[in-house]
């Protein structure tokens, strides 16, 4: 299953198709549900009509039944009152009152006891047994008639009547004890003055009844019932109810049960409709009442008949719907499948491609359509990256080259500058530390110095701009104060000569900014000039540290025949000296806030001198910390001195 | 098959074939139709309790209007089961008779009001009542308590039809038998308008099984026999309720009694009930000095019964 949901994962097609036939199930599902309701409610419609009409029309059958049997009652009442006085007749009365009502399974003239001179008992009872016509006269010391329902009923209601269902016996068959079961129409029988003197019963048998009602239903497994005045079933399908259970029998183990709400309105001799669960079966049922009797009449329609086309109906198109949507579903992998195959191979392809195989032929495309687009963007895109890769190709061996030849430059100008410390391990009067640590591969900063005769040289410079260009600039310039150094000039003249050499022929228009200092270091006194370079910091032997105050002068090689002014200190001895490059003061951090000049003198004046080192190293921390891990951007150079 | 059913079947067997000896003819006569308020019989009938007490028993239920009593005095049968105010009226008035074996510890008689109001506030009412079998000591009640009740005697299920038509105010019931009934007919609260003898003064216990003096003293070994085997067959029914009701619903459809498996269980269920005494809450099959002296007392003052009868006459 989980390969399955992998493929499908992977499959555009299966999950395109997928989709499509979610969305046309889902269609097709509420149609369905709409329909089905739509159908249901037209169906329940036509069933309750259905029903209706039939129950009605059961009721009036009954009804009509019961009208004989009434209209035959009348008559044979008045052949009775008539003839009081000939009981003997009363026999053959009953008799023709059977014969003349088909309805009737029986009939019975009975009297109080002793009313006829000599007959303690009278009941002439005509009735069919085994489909014949007996008549007897009943009434024994086993068979006390006038102490049963159907003949103490009309006595006490004093009313004609109908009876609850009841089984009736024959004194003269022990065997055959119960009967089947009947109901009675009962009239009072009585004289003059009111005297009850007995009654006649009218019998329906209620097998006979039951299967008459029974033959006319809706539906094919509907039924009718008959449920009496008690709730006894006088009509229903199943005979284990029949008679012996009443509408209300389940309820006496479940108090309130469908069955029991249904019994309760019918005894009310209500009209009306319930759906309930009959057995396990849901069922409507359809109810009216028996008018005069107390009875009422159901039509009992399991909803499996009323629905059950609905149901086959709603099953088929439900397949029919389940097998659409599987061809769908294939119909539309195919195609999808079929359209996206150039994709596929486009994806290969490109796989190709990008594992490194440029020149892998693409397939002719003729299509006219996006997937053609796409494949032709496709065929330019490989073409523009062979293209682009082989000039890629050119341009890192290029750079590799540059950077090689780079690394050489760096280490040449690395070399250009002194870097052993300390630089005159002889001389105990001269504490010098320097460092340069350039932007690029190459930078354009520059220190340098060496001792003649019983002067110290010593200069600090920066370059216009940066990289290769600047560094050539740089060497040059360091080339030309070392040569001139070696003629003993004074400051301002190496200055000048300087500048008119490199200002010849300076088509780039570079300049470099220069400190240069000679230091007598019999006397200490400073011969030095500001060739447009950043003020040195001073160390007083008393007193805080301080840029030195000198004349700016023109950058070297800006300005040709430029003249430069030297000035001078009586002596330096015990005045240390803090020379650097602008990339030391406008270090930026990444709030762009430059390092700037008073945190370069606080920085200097946080600790007494202690040394060219540790100056140079601390500031360099100080710097370090201010701009953080940004990156920086200029050259940075410095370069400590004290002279004792 | 359940393992129990089969064991019915062995027994049934097992007792046929030892019937080689000569069992005595014994006609047993319940007090109406059937239904469980004999489940014990036919369940001693059916297990063989009686052809292992060897007596060849025949159970012979009467007409509704016929009265069990005279199937008695009569010598239709050696045994029937009477109420105990029914047994005493017969005693001080026709015949003396012995309790054999006391099945009921209780009275099951109520009155029922079809209006739903108290039996004991209707005064004059037409109330339905039983001509043949149990009734004595409702209408002894009924005198006692000067409700002046005009009783309309009827046989059971057309006092229950009588009640159920509106032809009268009040039936007299069991409560194992007309009063179901009447709950099925759905027209009555099973709460209201009801009076139960048993929740009152007059508990008197009901059912039993009698014999003539007469018939006990020249048959006491079968009458004896008779009654250990109607004993363990109700013993059986306590045991195995279920199976007994299988039994009684054999005999309720044989004779195409109007009723039906849950009235019957309903039945059967009570009238274990009515069998445990209230005091000791066990199944003694005895009568009761202290009721017999009861009824006697009710059946003296309401002028049903000409002497006193006692507890004495009545065991053997």
């Amino acid at each position: 299953m989980k390969q399955l949901f992998a493929s499908f994962r992977r499959s555009f097609s299966a999950r395109l198709s997928l989709w499509v036939v979610l969305f046309a199930a889902l269609v097709f599902l509420v149609s369905l549900v709409y329909s089905s309701f739509v159908a249901r409610r037209y169906v329940q419609k036509e069933a309750v009509l259905r029903a209706s009409q039939v129950l009605e029309n059961s009721v009036l059958r009954l009804a009509n039944i019961l009208e004989d049997v009434q209209l035959s009652a009348d008559y044979l009442e008045w052949l009775v009152y008539r003839h009081l006085d000939e009981p003997d007749l009363m026999l053959e009365y009953s008799r023709n009152t059977v014969l003349g009502t088909p309805s009737l399974n029986g009939c019975s003239v009975s009297f109080e006891p002793d009313f006829f001179p000599g007959r303690h008992y009278f009941s002439a009872y005509s009735g069919y047994k085994d489909d014949v016509m007996q008549s007897v006269q009943e009434g024994s010391e086993d068979y006390q008639y006038f102490y049963l329902d159907w003949y103490l009923q009309p006595k006490l209601l004093n009313q004609p009547c109908w009876t609850e269902p009841y089984s009736d016996w024959e004194s003269d068959d022990a065997a055959d004890l119960q009967t089947e079961m009947q109901v009675s129409y009962c009239k009072p029988l009585t004289v003059a003055d009111g005297r009850y003197i007995g009654c006649i019963s009218l019998d329906i048998s209620l097998k006979w009844l039951s299967e008459t009602l029974s033959s006319v239903k809706p539906y094919p497994n509907s039924y009718s019932i008959l449920v009496s005045r008690g709730g006894t079933f006088l009509v229903h399908p199943d005979p284990e109810r029949l008679f012996y259970e009443t509408i209300f029998t389940q309820g006496l183990l479940e108090p309130v049960s469908d069955q029991t709400i249904l019994g309760k309105s019918m005894q009310a001799q209500e009209t009306g409709m319930q759906s309930l669960t009959i057995g396990n079966e849901r069922s409507y049922v359809f109810y009216t009442p028996v008018k005069t009797t107390g009875w009422s009449m159901a039509i009992v329609c399991p909803e499996s008949d009323i629905f059950g086309g609905l149901d086959r109906f709603r099953w088929v198109v439900a397949g029919i719907g389940l097998l659409g949507l599987l061809l769908l579903f294939f119909t539309c992998f195919r195609v999808v499948g079929r359209s996206v195959k150039p994709l596929r191979e486009l994806a290969v392809q490109a796989e190709d491609i990008a594992s490194g195989h440029f020149d892998t032929a693409l397939p002719e495309v003729t299509r006219s359509d996006e997937l053609g687009t796409l494949s032709r963007s496709f065929a330019h895109m490989q073409t523009s990256l062979v293209s682009y890769m082989d000039e890629l190709t050119r341009t890192t061996a290029s750079r590799v080259r540059i950077e090689g030849e780079l690394q050489i430059a760096r280490e040449i100008q690395k070399g250009m500058v002194p870097r052993v410390f300390p630089p005159f391990p002889g001389r105990k009067d001269i504490d010098l530390f320097a460092s340069i640590d350039p932007a690029k591969e190459v930078g354009g900063d520059l220190y340098d110095y060496f001792i003649q005769k019983d002067s110290l040289y010593f200069c600090i410079g920066d370059v216009s701009g940066k990289g290769i260009p600047a560094s050539l600039f740089m060497a040059v310039a360091r080339t030309l104060f070392r040569v001139l150094g070696q003629q003993q000039l004074p400051a301002a003249d190496m200055a000048r000569q300087i500048n008119e050499t490199l200002s010849e022929g300076n088509d780039q228009l570079m300049f470099v900014t220069m400190f240069i200092g000679i230091v007598n270091l019999k006397t200490g006194s400073l011969d030095f000039c500001n060739c447009g370079h950043n003020p040195p910091v001073i160390f007083p032997e008393k007193g805080r540290a301080r840029f030195l105050d000198c004349k700016p002068n023109a950058a070297i090689g800006a300005v040709p025949g430029y003249v430069y002014e030297g000035e001078s200190i009586a002596s330096v001895k015990g005045t240390p000296l803090f020379l650097y490059t602008d990339g030391l003061n406008e270090a930026e951090n990444r709030a762009q806030a430059q390092f700037g000049e008073d945190r370069l003198l606080s920085t200097l004046n946080s600790h007494p001198f202690d040394g060219a080192e540790a100056v140079v190293e601390r500031m360099g921390r100080a710097v370090a910390a201010h701009v953080g891990d940004n990156e920086r951007s200029d050259d940075m150079t410095m370069l400590c001195l004290a002279v004792s | 098959m359940g393992g129990k059913r089969l064991l019915v079947i062995l027994l049934q067997f097992l007792s046929l074939a030892s019937g080689a000896q000569e069992l005595e003819k014994f006609v047993f006569s319940p007090s109406s139709s059937p239904q469980a308020q004999f489940a014990g019989y036919y369940v001693a009938l059916e297990m063989g309790f009686y052809r292992e007490e060897g007596l060849d028993v025949t159970i012979v239920h009467p007409f509704a209007t016929q009265s069990v009593v005279d199937k008695v005095l009569e010598g239709e049968c050696q045994a029937s089961v009477l109420p105990l105010s029914l047994a005493m009226r017969t005693v001080a008035e026709k015949l003396p008779l012995v309790n054999i074996l006391q099945t009921s510890m209780n009275s099951a008689t109520l009155i029922i009001s079809r209006l739903g109001n108290d039996p004991r506030s209707l005064r004059g009412a037409k109330v339905a009542g039983f001509r043949a079998g149990f009734g004595q000591l409702a209408q002894s009640f009924a005198a006692l308590e000067k409700l002046d009740y005009q009783w309309v005697y009827t046989s059971s299920s057309s006092a229950v039809n009588l009640f159920i038509s509106g032809a009268v105010d009040a039936t007299l019931a069991r409560s194992y038998d007309e009063y179901y009934k009447i709950l099925q007919s759905g027209l009555v609260d099973p709460e209201q308008g009801i009076y139960r003898f048993e929740d009152g003064e007059y508990n008197i216990q009901q059912d039993g099984v009698w014999v003539t003096r007469d018939y006990y003293d020249s048959h006491r070994k079968q009458a004896d026999a008779f009654a250990r085997a109607s004993r363990r067959g109700w013993e059986w029914a306590v045991s195995n309720p279920k199976m007994a009701l299988d039994v009684v619903m054999r005999y309720v459809k044989r004779d195409r009694v109007a009723s039906n498996r849950t009235l019957q269980w309903l039945m059967l269920r009570e009238v274990l009930r009515l069998q445990l005494d209230h005091e000791s809450g066990l199944r003694e099959f005895r009568l009761r000095p202290d009721m017999v002296q009861k009824a006697d007392e009710m059946l003296l003052l309401s002028g049903r019964t000409g002497r006193h009868v006692t507890w004495e006459e009545l065991v053997p």
